[in-house]
């Protein structure tokens, strides 16, 4: 199969690569940029643990080829508070919402994407929010506790 | 005890910034120099006959570095606790998904194409898929040479339940069903294995028994345990699942062939179809009571699906005949168990050991019990609650028992008694209770302790090893703050080690809730002889006698004048000097005050501590749909003591969301001997939506035995769930739910069969 050549911009980086076009935006990531923060669960965009932001957006990278990327910005768990913790990495931190860590990234990427839309979502919001994100671990109460207190502080912030 | 600085304190995970930053580099992200990538062909029938193996056309595509099958191997039959495995099918396939041949190749789409490439000449032959079929006569043998499929036997018996159960005023006979049931850690299983030029393999998996594994290895590969090294990274879950698995073998012997490093990982369906999962049961249980609720006898058949290979299935099944006795003050107990091969994927450890398949029938049974005795559920646990310092129907000494505690304050918290008496249609509110161990002596014969290593280094630095495993329930934070309560040390000064069998100590692993007890009594060991040397080098340098110094948040003092102080730091650095540079190292062990058990009677000690718990679930049923959903819970949890309470109820609601998925959502359905359901896709497991707000209580009567008072919480957490839903549904609708999952349709059924007996 011929490569095709490609660039997206990844965690703020400009990155021109060719790729075979049957491989999917996930394997791309992990082997090719070697950002494996992304994580395979299921490969059928069931688990939510592979969720990247596409422009802004959250997607299962398990889903889609990496050239439907083209031309796109992608931020991974990578280019989330690369310097300093996201508030909602820090909150997943202090409220116990991590166990063994496996879904947080694309669980945290699911949920910068909803803060960045709505800074102030209520319990149903943040479940509706992170219900394609599985967790085996945490029963869910603490993830919805980390994003809800994460939100009650910008809020506080903001005044 | 003096006041704590550390331990009931809820300190984050010490990974938990690399793990919310994508740092954390886990098992299916490492990545060594020439790696190669595995995949494993497995057999698309229940049970054939393999007849041969081309492997020829696979071994020749370009990027094939490594093709094996069974002749590759040494050909020895192993087994954790039996003799019935081999690396690959030998002369046929046992199960859908058992292992017939593996590749390894330059890239993963090079290895999935040389699978392809294989042929194999199979022969279908019957199977079989019910444990209770397998058992009857003529049915498909699994193994030649296990007669009736029978895997092995089990038997218990105190008092005499003939006579118990005849005198009693009311019996309770019923049979009940749990199916089988997926981890669904979300990271599938994975392994890395290397070989040096001398032979020695190193393994790098996600496993809950590194050392204990590492023996089996061993046997299997024909060589000795000191040439295999097994190195645990961080990994995504585990719940039971992750310990002996032949894929970790499968990556050994590729690595040996090709003779570079192999990465296997299971895709999602390889792990459904080659994992291993919960062991089914089948139960008649017989339940007797005296007119005033007091439990006379019980009396259980236990039947356990295998599936097509022992893996620990025989000792989930006796522990599913008995362990639940000490739940209450029984005098009268029967148990016959039998594990039976089946020509399923074989079952073994998750969460809750065949205990959780008990608790789930005496819970029901008790349920039904209050109803007959027309006594409150409550009262009749309470009334029949194994207390502190009481000694149960096998020989458990239970020290601390904080039961009766739980029952009561969850059913304060739930307001139990008021919503019980509110009949609202299709509402209800269900009750159940659990026992735990916190370690099991006969599971290890030869030890069931814990022991650790706590060395620091000249900068102050405390590093702990241990040899037990953290799966991602935070096991290593709570070893961190046990060694830094008893060093006198803040927790940032405190590292814990990776498990790498060359360094750390034989941990037995993470298993039967023993973690927290016996790994933490090993590291407070340890942490108690290295504070020792270090008070002696402090005791020098304050110049006075070392029982009259302490140290407190990192700081050695004079108890009788605190002015007098030196940092632990320096106290460190003075001691490497003296001792040439060699740092503090301390080591312990703890040795648990245990019987094994007797080899006829059963009666023994089998765990130093015995952790018990109360749950209370509030369900609504569809009357349209059957749906069940979960409205809200409550969790009351003896602990002993929580070292820290946030991962305490973290396992807590972890251990219900999965009770929850397992009584509503979750089974591995089997059609003509395949399962049909290895994916996220068709088997459901909870999201946050089917997940209710769980309050989480946390029961401290401090352990005797415990490390700051500690017992464990992992599988308690998920024990009772199950009924508490059930009983819930029993009163919301009438109907007593007697086999997992609960199934809509057939709920439904015996609502409006009830509704027509009534009109």
């Amino acid at each position: 199969m011929n490569r095709v050549p490609m660039h997206f911009v990844v965690n703020g980086e400009d990155c021109h690569l060719e790729v075979k076009p049957n491989r999917i935006l996930l394997d791309v990531l992990r082997e090719d940029l070697e950002l494996t923060g992304t994580k395979e669960g299921c490969g059928l965009g069931k688990c939510g643990a592979c969720t990247v932001l596409l422009d802004n957006r959250p997607v299962h990278a398990c889903l889609i080829f990496a050239l439907q990327a083209d031309g796109c910005e992608i931020t991974t768990i990578e280019g989330i508070g690369e310097k300093k913790m996201h508030p909602v990495q820090e909150s997943f931190v202090e409220k116990g919402a991590i166990q063994c860590g496996f879904c947080t990234p694309g669980m945290i990427n699911t949920a910068k994407a909803l803060l960045d839309e709505n800074p102030n979502p209520d319990r149903e919001e943040i479940k509706l929010a992170i219900a394609g994100n599985l967790c085996r671990c945490t029963g869910y109460n603490k993830i919805v506790d980390a994003i809800h207190s994460c939100a009650c502080e910008s809020l506080k912030e903001r005044g | 005890m003096s006041q704590l600085d550390v331990v009931g304190k809820s300190f984050p995970q010490l990974a938990a910034q690399e793990k919310a930053t994508g740092e954390t580099k886990f098992v299916t992200d490492l990545v060594l120099p020439r790696m190669l990538y595995g995949k494993v062909l497995r057999s698309p029938y229940a049970h054939a006959r393999i007849h041969s193996i081309d492997t020829s056309r696979a071994a020749a595509l370009p990027g094939v570095k490594a093709v094996v099958t069974y002749k590759d191997t040494p050909k020895i039959k192993f087994g954790p606790r039996s003799e019935d495995w081999t690396i690959f099918a030998d002369s046929k396939t046992r199960f859908h998904g058992d292992e017939v041949a593996a590749v390894a190749a330059v890239d993963e789409d090079t290895a999935e194409e040389a699978l392809e490439l294989i042929r194999v000449d199979y022969e279908e032959l019957p199977h079989v898929i019910s444990p209770l079929k397998a058992m009857e006569p003529g049915a498909p043998l699994v193994h030649d040479d296990k007669p009736g499929n029978i895997g092995a036997e089990f038997k218990i018996e105190a008092g005499n339940v003939d006579q118990a159960l005849d005198t009693s005023y009311v019996v309770y006979e019923d049979q009940f069903y749990t199916n089988q049931v997926y981890q669904a850690y979300m990271e599938s299983m994975a392994v890395l294995a290397d070989v040096n030029l001398s032979g020695r393999i190193t393994i790098w998996t996600g496993t809950q028994i590194p050392n204990m594994m590492r023996m089996t290895y061993a046997k299997a590969l024909g060589m000795s345990p000191d040439n295999i090294r097994i190195v645990v990274p961080e990994y995504g879950g585990g719940f039971g699942g992750k310990m002996e698995n032949n894929i970790h073998l499968v990556a050994a012997v590729l690595a040996q062939k090709s003779g570079r490093p192999v990465k296997l990982v299971n895709t999602r369906h390889d792990d459904f179809v080659s994992g291993n999962p919960r062991v089914p049961m089948h139960f008649d249980i017989k339940l007797g009571a005296t007119r005033d609720g007091i439990l006379t006898a019980k009396d259980v058949r236990v039947v356990g699906g295998a599936g097509a290979r022992l893996v620990y299935s025989q000792v989930i099944v006796s522990t599913a005949c008995y362990r639940v006795d000490s739940l209450y003050r029984f005098k009268n107990v029967r148990a016959k168990g039998y594990t039976v091969y089946t020509n399923t994927v074989p079952t073994s450890c998750y969460r809750g050991f065949g205990n959780s398949q008990s608790t789930f029938v005496l819970e029901s049974a008790m349920d039904e019990l209050a109803g007959m005795l027309k006594i409150d559920p409550a009262e009749l646990r309470i009334k029949n609650g194994i207390g502190p310092n009481e000694t149960s129907v096998h020989g458990w000494k239970i020290a601390s028992s904080g039961l009766k505690e739980c029952v009561t304050k969850a059913s304060k918290a739930a307001n139990w008694k008021q919503k019980k008496q509110d009949k609202i249609p299709y509402k209800g509110i269900g009750l159940s209770c659990c026992n735990h161990v916190s370690g099991n002596r006969p599971f290890a014969r030869e030890f069931d302790g814990g022991s650790g290593i706590v060395r620091i280094g000249r900068d102050g630095r405390v590093m702990v090893y241990h040899g037990e495993s953290d799966m991602g329930q935070g096991q290593n934070t709570t070893y961190a703050q046990i060694v830094a309560e008893c060093l006198g040390v803040p927790m940032d000064m405190v590292n814990v080690a990776q498990v790498d069998t060359d360094i750390s100590p034989f941990g037995l692993g993470s298993f039967a809730t023993r973690g927290t007890l016996m790994g933490g009594n090993g590291v407070l060991a340890a942490a108690k002889e290295a504070y020792n040397q270090m008070a002696e080098v402090a005791a020098e340098l304050l110049k006075a006698p070392a029982e009259t110094i302490q140290c407190r948040k990192g700081v050695f003092f004079i108890k009788e004048s605190p002015e007098n102080r030196i940092s632990f730091r320096e106290v460190a650095s003075q001691a490497t000097i003296k001792h040439h540079g060699a740092p503090i190292v301390g080591t312990g062990f703890y040795r648990p005050p245990t019987e094994l058990p007797d080899p006829v009677t059963k009666k023994g000690n089998v765990s130093p501590a015995y952790p018990f718990g109360c749950q209370i679930a509030e369900v609504e049923v569809d009357p349209d749909t059957g749906q069940v959903s979960v409205t809200n819970f409550v969790a009351a949890h003896d602990v002993g003591r929580a070292i820290n309470p946030t991962a305490t109820e973290g396992q807590i609601q972890g251990g219900i969301a999965q009770g929850l998925g397992w009584t509503l959502m979750e089974d591995m359905a089997y059609k003509e001997g395949k399962m049909i359901n290895s994916g996220f896709v068709d088997y459901i497991v909870p999201s946050c939506f089917d997940v209710p707000n769980i309050k989480s209580i946390i029961v401290e009567p401090i352990e005797p035995n415990g490390p700051y008072g500690a017992k464990g919480i992992g599988e308690p957490a998920l024990n009772p769930t199950m009924s508490a839903i059930t009983n819930a549904i029993y009163d919301a609708t009438g109907v007593r739910v007697k086999n997992l999952p609960v199934n809509p349709q057939e709920l439904l059924a015996a609502m409006k069969k009830q509704a027509d007996k009534k009109e």
